[in-house]
């Protein structure tokens, strides 16, 4: 009986690392010469997310997440970016990769006649909105890139000034593809989501932006989560489902 | 030799201090607050007319916020045993009573606590980032700000608001 149990043990977790390694990795040389490693969670939909840039998981639950909407049709890739220029993860590194370099990746995808979205968090969303503007400049004639969904953009260009409005960084405004905001609601950059969302549109985009009540900022990268962080970051693809919802529905 | 070996140190110190209080440039003229303390009563910067104001907005999930209230209860104290007129105004961002109460209890603050379920006046004041802090002359303007956490009882905060009351 015993032996039974262990078998069926073996097999059910050997089914399970199956799974989370359903993933390829794809190799693909850049207009500057490097190589990016991309991994590659493929599905059949029509729907392709690439996430910018990657650090080849060292970010908590990613790769989980990306498995999460693969369930449902959705592919995803990530792109190393840091390792393609042997960069640390760090603001200044963003500025090192050329945005010609951004957009091939980009053009790679579309390439695949799907629907590309692009994902970033954080300061990284400064690189999605380059990205994103590069494109447009770059292959103006491809309308297969439908949007961006930026998770708790830090886009200020230095140090808040209380009693001032921020500054941004120059990518901000840059691009007209549809933009969704999203932000936690346990995070005083809360109070600026909507004066970040004008400069948005300033450049043409269409943006809908949420608060996600009850998570701080960066929540599914705290080793602290409380009860509600820790229920978001294991529905972080519902979220980003919900995001895509609103991007279909403004890129219409 | 020795000498040198101060101002370094002196300037060390300084910088390991952060933050410092730089003198407001943006475009509020007329500040105002209306809200309530934990025990119901209102306060407005009209009635703290004729002392220095520390107005700060804070939350209870702010790191740099919880870590520098003991400095801020030293600062109230040394200013107050010096005999300059200064007051605390310390506006929660929009939390409920029942969080900042608990808080409270937990980390007891002894300075005014301000509740702003609304956050009308985060949005008022231009507030974009926690903590913020404007230092309030006697006359109602904002003279100072200061964004981040900070040792509120350094010396060099203690002459420059002693300095301002005197103004």
């Amino acid at each position: 009986m015993t032996l039974i149990v262990r078998n069926i043990f073996f097999v059910f977790t050997l089914l399970l690392l199956t799974a989370t390694n359903a993933k390829e990795l794809m190799e693909v040389e850049l207009p500057s010469g490097e190589e990016v490693e991309i991994r590659v969670f493929p599905a059949d939909g029509n729907i392709l997310i690439i996430g910018f840039p990657c650090d080849a998981g060292k970010s908590k639950h990613e790769e989980a997440t990306a498995q999460s909407l693969v369930e449902d049709n959705i592919e995803v890739w990530m792109p190393d970016m840091l390792s393609a220029y042997m960069l640390p993860k760090a603001r200044s590194s963003y500025e090192e990769m050329p945005d010609e370099d951004l957009a091939h990746i980009i053009y790679e995808a579309v390439s695949t006649n799907k629907d590309v979205y692009i994902i970033a968090s954080g300061p990284e969303t400064q690189l999605l909105l380059r990205v994103a503007a590069q494109w447009r400049q770059e292959y103006p004639e491809y309308k297969n890139l439908k949007g961006a969904i930026l998770l708790f953009p830090r886009l200020n260009d230095g140090e808040p000034i209380p009693g001032v409005e921020p500054k941004y960084v120059e990518s901000v405004g840059t691009t007209t593809i549809p933009l969704m905001v999203l932000e936690g609601g346990r995070t005083p950059n809360r109070w600026g989501i909507n004066h970040l969302s004008n400069k948005l549109k300033a450049g043409g985009s269409e943006v809908v932006s949420k608060i996600v009540p009850d998570i701080r900022g960066y929540f599914f990268k705290r080793s602290d989560p409380n009860r509600t962080e820790d229920v978001v970051t294991s529905q972080l693809s519902g979220l980003i489902k919900v995001s895509l919802f609103y991007l279909q529905e403004n890129s219409k | 030799m020795r000498k040198i070996f101060v101002l370094l140190l002196l300037s060390v110190s300084l910088y390991a201090n952060g933050a410092h209080l730089k003198p407001y440039s943006g475009s509020i003229t007329d500040p105002a607050i209306s809200l309530k303390d934990l025990n119901g009563n209102t306060h407005t910067l009209e009635q703290y007319k004729g002392k220095v104001v520390l107005v700060q907005f804070w939350a209870t999930y702010c790191p740099p916020c919880v870590k520098e209230m003991p400095s801020m209860n030293k600062m109230q104290d040394k200013l107050a045993e010096s005999g300059v007129p200064f007051k605390i105004l310390a506006i929660d961002m929009a939390e409920t009573k029942a969080e900042v109460d608990a808080f409270v209890k937990k980390i007891k603050p002894e300075f005014t606590i301000l509740i702003d379920e609304t956050g009308s006046s985060i949005q008022s004041w231009n507030v974009f980032a926690a903590p913020s802090n404007f230092i309030i002359g006697k006359q109602g303007q904002i003279q100072y700000t200061l964004f981040g956490g900070v040792e509120w009882d350094s010396q060099e905060i203690i002459d420059k608001i002693t300095k301002l009351s005197q103004k």
